[in-house]
């Protein structure tokens, strides 16, 4: 039989023999894989959800035309620009025109848009009325909190906006509160706007959703630069530097998680390992006896500490990903799918911690056969 | 004929005790050896240092040409892997390992394990259909013969016996005097720490020691046969 059918044997037998303490030790492993497995998925699909659902957030790039220059209004064709990119990342793109305007006496700005992409964008809008849902609707507007307590507006309210010679005539689908500049605005569509104030094809700036990392929206914002002459495309800093600081702190927390649960799971082994080592020194001593080479005896436990780690991070992955589904459902309303990617690094990790925790059985290598064999 | 072993002013201190005192004596390959004395009389102590598994505060122990003295620990290893074969009072099997596992663990730290020849020497000690059970569900007797089927798997030079049939039923004990003294008579150098008179008077020559020092050296009364 070659000698390495002998060594799967004696590790078979050694891993039998201590059934009770390896079992101690293997649900300690197990228990701080399935954390770690979880959390790193959690981690990942964090990650995507979070970047989601700051998407709903408002813009964070803005593509308008470059500050103190001869344009304050750009060609609209940019929008036909920014969608020949193609870019996944870019989750909603509104335009807007500003337009000043007057509602009988009563000054007011009007901001023309794509209702279909603000929704996307702007979740957290709270409206009383009906939301106008196409960007071809041009009989109807959304009037801001502080514009309709002005100008007396309420949904169902018919509204005539005069700019220059234009009028144009809509009906308020409903009243909006933003908490920003929106409260004090009428909305409507792009369309409209542009034929009030006789600018067809204008707009005044292009707000984006842009999803990712910090990292990805720098990018993506390069990207949109060198693509798009003669406007200035900026990320919105405190949004971008906002979110990074969210995720990165999620990460911080994981991670720091992560370290903490390895630790007490390497204590959890060490503890077991620690009485295993007592009963094996009869073993050893008779191993040192027979022959057998401090590094050679030590390959036998050690391998057996390894089995123990990688059982444990393949039994904790799976029980990991139960745990990650159950965390996604209550924190994030969806089940968080499994993420194999998870699977070697749960398993180094937990490897990991059993060799460390395996410490007490390297101190064994000390062990001298002639005391031991006389039963000291 | 160079000697197998030469003892030369061995001495071992545990402190202030001198456990073997300038104990001086050879023995040649193929002889039976009784090493006998009262209880802390240093036998176990030389037979450790003989193995390999002690080593002499001062004074020179050779063994088939090899200093034990001067052998580091992987030497050591090596020494007691390839030329000794250990036989304990208290039998020392794996508790976890089949008979046959015990004594393919002595070829395992030797060089490469086979199954065949360890079924062989298992046989050779009469435990033909013990060969798959664990020491525990073996007699005293039983386990002894296993750890003699494991002293002689490597053919070591030397055979070290502590006490072997201290722990033995007067038929198991008879049973593995048999048994060494067919080692024997094939060509086995042998030691055997004992108490027995008995025991001692089957050797070719009995070392006696008392106090750590070595009182004397006699030819065995009774003929062997």
């Amino acid at each position: 039989m070659p000698t390495r059918s002998m060594f799967f044997r004696i590790l078979w037998k050694l891993l039998g023999a201590s059934g009770g303490r390896l079992t101690v030790a293997l649900i300690a492993l197990t228990s701080g894989a399935a954390v770690c497995s979880a959390l790193l998925n959690v981690n990942l699909d964090a990650e995507r959800k979070l970047t989601q659902e700051f998407r709903t957030l408002g813009a964070n790039v803005i593509v308008a035309p470059p500050a103190g220059g001869d344009a304050s209004l750009a060609d609209a064709s940019v929008l036909d620009r920014i969608a020949a990119l193609h870019a996944p990342q870019i989750a909603a793109t509104a335009p807007y025109l500003y337009v000043a305007a007057n509602s009988g006496s009563q000054p007011v700005i009007l901001a023309g848009t794509w209702f279909d992409q603000v929704a996307k964008m702007n979740s957290w809008w709270k409206i009383q009325g009906d939301w106008i849902s196409t960007r071809d609707d041009h009989e109807h507007c959304l009037v801001g909190q502080t514009a309709a307590r002005q100008l007396g507006l309420v949904p169902g309210s018919a509204v005539q906006l005069r700019s220059g010679g234009h009028t144009v005539s809509l009906t308020a689908s409903g009243i909006v509160t933003t908490g920003g500049a929106e409260d004090s605005q009428v909305l409507t569509s792009l369309d409209s706007a542009q034929s009030l104030a006789g600018l067809s094809g204008r707009i005044s700036l292009v707000q984006l959703s842009v999803s990712g990392t910090p990292a990805q929206i720098e990018s993506v914002t390069r990207q949109l630069g060198e693509s798009l002459p003669g406007v200035e495309v900026r990320p919105v800093r405190q949004i971008a530097a906002a979110e990074g600081t969210i995720l990165g702190r999620i990460q911080g927390l994981i991670f720091w998680t992560i370290a903490l649960i390895l630790v007490l799971s390497t204590l959890g082994v060490l503890a077991s390992m620690a009485a295993l080592a007592m009963e094996r020194r009869r073993d050893v001593g008779l191993m040192k006896a027979l022959g057998g080479s401090v590094p050679r005896i030590m390959r036998l436990f050690l391998a057996e500490a390894g089995t123990l780690g990688v059982l444990g991070g393949v039994l904790g992955f799976f029980v990991g990903v139960v745990l990650a589904r159950w965390i996604g459902e209550r924190v994030f309303g969806v089940a968080m799918s499994a993420r194999f990617e998870v699977l070697p690094i749960t398993i180094a990790l937990t490897l990991a911690a059993a060799v460390a925790g395996a410490f007490p059985l390297r101190l064994l290598g000390r062990v001298r056969p002639a005391e031991i064999l006389r039963g000291e | 004929m160079t000697p197998l072993v030469q003892v030369d002013h061995l001495e071992k201190r545990f402190g202030e005790v001198r456990a073997l005192d300038r104990v001086t004596f050879e023995v040649d390959a193929g002889e039976w050896i009784a090493i006998m004395g009262p209880s802390g009389s240093g036998k176990t102590t030389l037979i450790n240092i003989l193995g390999g598994l002690d080593h002499p505060s001062a004074g020179r122990v050779v063994v088939d040409g090899l200093e034990i003295g001067s052998l580091g620990e992987r030497e050591l290893s090596r020494y007691r892997a390839e030329k000794i074969g250990f036989v304990f009072q208290q039998f020392h099997l794996v508790p976890y390992l089949t008979a046959l596992e015990n004594v393919m663990l002595a070829q395992y730290f030797h060089s490469i394990t086979d199954e065949k020849e360890a079924e062989e020497s298992l046989r050779r000690v009469g435990l033909a259909d013990r060969m798959d059970h664990v020491p525990a569900q073996l007699s005293g007797g039983e386990q002894q013969r296993v750890a003699i089927a494991r002293a002689l798997i490597n053919n070591p030079k030397l055979i070290l016996a502590d006490e072997p049939t201290g722990n033995l039923d007067e038929v198991n004990e008879a049973a593995v005097l048999n048994l060494l003294r067919d080692l024997n008579e094939v060509g086995h150098t042998i030691l055997v720490v004992t108490h027995s008179q008995a025991i001692g008077s089957l050797a070719d020559r009995r070392i006696e020691l008392e106090h750590g020092r070595l009182a004397r050296i006699s030819t065995a009364s009774l003929a062997k046969d």
